[in-house]
């Protein structure tokens, strides 16, 4: 199948051809009758025109798509750099959690020894007191001397003194492990 | 020349490059283009009311995002439930041996391997299109 043109509209597009570059482009131009040679000069350089931009735009389209090609596969490759780093973030975290978390239980661990040590010494202060005091006044009233109610006085005050330290160390120690038990809790 | 063509393709940009291969080789004047199976499958159906619609032959890539089937699935249903008799076979960067038995089970009737350099590959189904047509070219992978 050819398409003859009228000579008015072949006369046309010679000229808007030579004085414009302006040319018929795209499969049509390869259904143009030629008419017996008249029109095929027109036709070669519609051809040759529409070849060339196809050409450059051939080449332009693959180069386009390589570089998507290339952009994708950058997005995938940050794609999978983003997994490992989420990744590398969730194992930092459980790392830090647990390292705050043994600090926690070495920092309560030190307090409870050093509460111990404190509660040991005292006692052994308090108990060691009773004793001193208790075997004064027993060597007073065996020993029949005139300071035994002096002495007595004094081990009265001196035991309860003692004792009433001893109840707030104790009441001191209950407080700090119920502390202690409740921070663990939350 | 192969009178008609009807490519089946998602990716834009490769509608241009076959649009362009195609007029540069002289293959055809005619190229119209769909996006997706789905779109394809509405022609198939239109040219059983108008055959004169009908292209000679058709491109279809083999996963085409967007669409309920894939190629393969596209060419089973033109080929079994239309019966449409067109050329038809795959064009796809994929060069799986076991999707092109899968194609050529369903009848397919050639596989061309998309790559940046495609006009050689066109150029040599260019040559064997009468065969397919007439069906004495055997399924043929352009590779």
């Amino acid at each position: 199948m050819k398409i003859k043109l009228c000579p008015e509209a072949r006369a046309e597009l010679q000229t808007l051809g030579k004085s414009k570059n302006i040319w018929i482009e795209g499969s049509v131009v390869k259904l143009l009758d030629d008419c017996d040679g008249e029109f095929s000069e027109y036709i070669k350089s519609a051809i040759e025109n529409d070849t060339s931009k196809r050409k450059k735009r051939l080449e332009i389209t693959k180069q386009v798509q390589d570089q998507n090609k290339e952009l994708q596969k950058k997005a995938d490759e940050n794609d999978s750099l983003m997994v490992e780093l989420k990744e590398a973030l969730r194992v930092a975290e459980e790392a830090k959690e647990t390292a705050l978390s043994d600090l926690d239980v070495m920092q309560r661990k030190s307090q409870f020894q050093l509460i111990g040590s404190i509660v040991k010494y005292a006692l052994w202060v308090i108990v060691g007191t009773g004793i001193i005091t208790t075997a004064l006044y027993t060597f007073a009233i065996t020993s029949n001397s005139s300071e035994t109610t002096l002495i007595g006085n004094t081990w009265s005050n001196l035991f309860g003194i003692l004792l009433t330290n001893s109840f707030s160390i104790i009441g001191t120690i209950m407080g700090v492990k119920y502390a202690n038990k409740e921070d663990g809790d939350n | 020349m192969i009178d008609s063509i009807l490519l089946v393709d998602d990716e834009d940009l490769f509608h241009i490059v076959f649009d362009d291969a195609c007029s540069l080789l002289d293959i055809t004047l005619s190229l119209n283009g769909v996006h997706s199976a789905d779109e394809a499958e509405e022609r198939v159906v239109s040219w059983m009311s108008d055959p004169t619609l009908k292209p000679d032959c058709i491109f279809v890539d083999l996963n085409i995002i967007g669409s309920s089937f894939d190629g393969i699935e596209f060419i089973n249903r033109v080929n079994h439930k239309y019966g449409n008799g067109v050329v038809i076979g795959i064009i796809s960067s994929s060069h799986n041996e076991e999707e092109i038995q899968k194609a050529q089970k369903v009848g397919a009737q050639f596989w061309i391997v998309k790559s940046d350099d495609i006009e050689p590959r066109l150029e040599e189904f260019k040559k064997d299109f009468e065969g397919f047509k007439e069906g004495t070219q055997t399924f043929k992978v352009y590779k």
